[in-house]
């Protein structure tokens, strides 16, 4: 059974524990699927063998404390030392896939709000490439430190420790302005260098769709 | 932890190994065979890292399969590394079991 699958069966499976010990379970699932870099197919396998476990027990009369202990977080500790890592080979494609539907949708909204901005002003369609790849890299580090930042927050906030959602959310919200700032003024102030080249509304609405077709395929042909 | 739960950690691996080796077990029929025996010293989750473990290191391998009572359950079975892993173990441990027993059902009384 692969990992789509044994998601969608815990998700129902979950559904029959009691509050109790669906709060202990959740908090132990979603701390262990933070941790991106380990192999899915091994932690949704054991998962999966934790909520039976559980389940089973419950009928037993157990609780989630009696089975995995006082100490959730050491618990699932422990479990993330043992399991596997995710091969790089089967990480690639999946950051890969990413990164090409955020150019592609780039793409295509440029395309769009240069063609609606063409009909009442002249819009400059010229794209300096050193310029563009200096902004990309930068929002490209600072999406994934913001990604990095929720993931810890988030992990810090489970097994009922410290409850501190609102001054998370307010902290997440107050980088993500630092970030977007930064983002805005280096696209203002950074000088145009090196050489550049037309890059139409069309070509940018075409390129886009192009980008977007190929991932949809190769998404299709997987499944 | 007491000091009983201290000393089955050590040998914990062995005890696993073993009950896989008589029948292939999924993880709550092993925790309940672990129990039976009489070692409940261990909280019933504390398998799960074990297993990983073992599976990891090859003396272990998991497959789905259906269980007794219906749904599919990840079942272990004892690799030809893992047999030997447990021959190794269960030499270690009546090496150091008998002089440790001797050793203690010797003191004084008093």
């Amino acid at each position: 059974m692969n990992a789509k699958k044994l998601i969608e069966e815990n998700n129902i499976k979950r559904e029959s524990l009691n509050p109790e010990n669906q709060a202990y379970y959740s908090d132990l699932l979603i701390y262990i699927r933070l941790k991106f870099s380990l192999s899915e197919q091994q932690s949704e396998e054991v998962l999966m063998e934790m909520l039976d476990h559980l389940l089973d027990g419950q009928n037993a009369g157990k609780t989630a404390k009696d089975i995995f202990g006082d100490d959730p977080r050491g618990f699932a500790d422990e479990i993330i030392e043992q399991i596997p890592k995710e091969e790089k080979r089967k990480l690639i494609p999946f950051i890969g896939g990413i990164i090409a539907n955020i150019v592609g949708w780039v793409l295509i909204i440029r395309g769009i709000l240069y063609l609606v901005l063409s009909q009442f002003t002249e819009v400059k369609t010229e794209v300096y490439p050193f310029s563009t790849l200096c902004i990309v890299l930068f929002i490209a580090c600072f999406v994934l430190f913001m990604v990095v930042f929720i993931f810890k927050l988030i992990g810090r906030s489970l097994f009922n420790e410290k409850s501190t959602t609102r001054k998370d959310s307010i902290r997440v919200c107050l980088v993500a302005a630092l970030g977007m700032t930064a983002v805005l003024l280096i696209g203002k102030f950074l000088p145009d260098i090196g050489p550049s080249f037309d890059f139409s509304w069309l070509a940018s609405l075409l390129l886009g769709g192009i980008l977007l077709f190929v991932i949809y395929v190769i998404k299709l042909k997987k499944a | 932890m007491s000091i009983r739960s201290q000393l089955l950690k050590g040998i914990l691996d062995g005890c696993v190994l073993a009950v896989i080796e008589m029948e292939p077990v999924y993880g709550y029929e092993l925790s309940q065979k672990l129990l039976n025996i009489g070692l409940a010293d261990v909280s019933e989750g504390t398998i799960y890292p074990i297993l990983l473990r073992l599976q990891k290191n090859g003396l272990i391998r998991g497959e789905m399969r259906p269980s007794e009572s219906g749904p599919n359950r990840k079942y272990y079975f004892l690799t030809e590394k893992g047999q030997e892993a447990l021959e190794v173990i269960t030499e270690e441990w009546k090496q150091i079991s008998k002089p440790v027993s001797e050793l203690l059902a010797g003191r004084k009384e008093g």
